[in-house]
């Protein structure tokens, strides 16, 4: 192919560059007022900051219409899928899909319920609390009976190091809750995109 | 915009063999580099590039089903008929297959596989003509800009991000990272560290867990804080050395850039198991110093075999012994 017109020369040489060049000012833009990691979205900043995957985490959890809370731990991957997409950019409409996901699920109680463990800051266990949860898994049967379906909740929360004391802190970012009938009112939601 | 066909210029190769003999000679005397120099310097640079980024796609692939597949047809026709790398059509395929991968899971995509695709799409616009002295002209062009843009905006990006600047990232890459634990242990810092760090942040991530202020000690050493800085410096003032460089376009600054890109290639991709990056790096390194430095080539050339032995598992033998 012989492309004799200049503009059009040029007009080939510069797009890839123009693209990529939007493409980082976007990843530059939502890693700067929406949390989006530095490692991800087309940006150039890998190992520029603490902020991947390792760095953040979320705390599941069933919270059922009578006050009841479940905490979930053991996940599908297409529930992790979607949870670490959410974790990498944490846009409320992404938790959202993955509040979705994660509460379409059918989860049946494995165990008896499991306190809480005290842990210290050297990582010893001490003494279990008051406080217990049920160790939930997701069943691949359908439920026998349509029961209400309980809200998610999700925590999103951050660890940063501090080489000065050289501790490692885990604070809690953001809290999202939603409620079944935002989870399953309409299975097109307008902000599900 | 007219379109017709043409055929590709004869003289390209016999051009290179002449820029060999001229800029290679100290090293040429050496029995086997002189012929490894040669050789570089025979290469089909659009050829070699469009071959080197195949099997770019094939070995570090941007991991989706739709890329796999495409990546894999790619291949194979490469395989069964080398001329369809000439192919737009070729580059196209595996360019909107990277494309479409990408938009569908760009939260999760690391940052090098967009590098990736935006390199195929310099490809596919590469093969839309068919003068050599275009295709040449677009892919230099491109190698720099994207090598500039590389460098300059994860420099910036690292200057802007306080938890950087303080070194306080690779410390605790060093602690809680098992790609950074075999180097860790290279340098001093006792792997059992890392495994006691992984432990407590299991406790901290835990719903069934408890921790005292959410706040965990990490028995670190001061040898580790030093290392952190050391890497955090020479990362930066590597990276920013040689987009700067590469924007000036002069021969003495760019032989400079690459010897520093070179060094860069060889010595992060040792410890950094990020061999995508490394590669396209390389790729984008051998396409701007083909013609005008063939030992410095020859180097790049070198460093697609040093980023291949990189996965073996050293990382495992060091933690072992």
């Amino acid at each position: 192919m012989i492309i004799r017109s200049a503009v059009w020369r040029y007009a080939l040489m510069l797009c890839v560059p123009c693209v990529a060049l939007v493409i980082v000012a976007r990843q530059v833009y939502l890693n700067t007022h929406y949390g989006l990691s530095t490692w991800k979205g087309g940006g150039m900043g890998m190992f520029a900051a603490a902020d991947e995957l390792s760095n953040r985490y979320a705390k599941v959890f069933l919270v059922h219409s009578d006050g009841n809370r479940d905490a979930l731990a053991q996940f599908t991957p297409e529930d992790m899928d979607l949870l670490n997409r959410a974790l990498e950019y944490p846009a409320r409409k992404n938790f959202f899909r993955a509040a979705r996901q994660i509460g379409s699920e059918n989860w049946i109680p494995a165990f008896q319920r499991r306190p809480v463990l005290r842990v210290n800051g050297n990582g010893d266990p001490m003494n279990a609390e008051d406080k217990a949860y049920r160790v939930m898994v997701a069943s691949p049967l359908r439920p026998d009976t349509e029961e209400k379906r309980p809200s998610v909740e999700i925590q999103f929360w951050k660890l940063t190091y501090d080489p000065h004391t050289r501790h490692l802190h885990g604070s809690l970012a953001e809290t999202f809750v939603f409620s079944p009938e935002e989870l399953f009112r309409s299975r097109a939601m307008p902000n599900d995109s | 915009m007219r379109i017709a066909s043409s055929t590709r210029s004869p003289a390209v190769s016999a051009r290179h063999s002449r820029g060999a003999t001229t800029t290679g000679r100290p090293l040429a005397s050496v029995p086997g580099i002189g012929r490894l120099i040669e050789f570089t310097q025979s290469l089909d640079l659009v050829q070699t590039i469009s071959v080197l980024t195949v099997v770019s796609a094939i070995i570090f692939q941007v991991d989706h089903w739709l890329f796999r597949i495409v990546s894999g047809i790619c291949f194979l026709m490469f395989a069964l008929r080398p001329s369809s790398l000439r192919r737009p059509q070729f580059w196209f395929a595996l360019a909107l297959a990277g494309t479409i991968t990408i938009i569908l899971t760009w939260e999760k995509v690391d940052n090098h596989k967009y590098l990736l695709v935006y390199w195929t799409w310099v490809l596919f616009v590469v093969h839309l003509f068919r003068e050599p002295e275009q295709q040449k002209r677009i892919l230099l062009f491109n190698a720099r800009f994207f090598l500039c843009l590389i460098f300059l905006a994860a420099s910036a990006q690292k200057l802007s991000s306080p938890s950087y600047r303080s070194g306080e990232m690779f410390e605790h890459y060093l602690y809680v990272d098992p790609r950074f634990a075999a180097f860790g242990k290279l340098i001093g810092i006792n792997p059992e560290v890392g495994d006691t760090v992984t432990r407590k942040i299991h406790f901290l991530r835990s719903p069934f867990a408890d921790v005292e202020g959410n706040d965990i000690h990490i028995e670190g050493s001061d040898r580790a804080r030093t290392a952190a800085i050391v890497m955090t410096w020479w990362d930066l003032g590597l990276q920013l050395s040689i987009g700067a460089l590469l924007l000036i376009r002069k021969r003495r600054t760019d032989e400079l850039a690459h010897l520093l890109l070179l060094f860069f290639i060889f010595t992060t991709y040792l410890p950094a198991p990020v061999y995508g990056f490394g590669w396209i790096l390389a790729v984008m390194g051998f396409t701007l110093a083909h013609d005008k430095f063939p030992k410095i080539a020859t180097g790049y050339l070198l460093s697609f075999f040093a980023i291949l032995l990189y996965q073996l598992p050293w990382r495992d033998w060091v933690l072992k012994s």
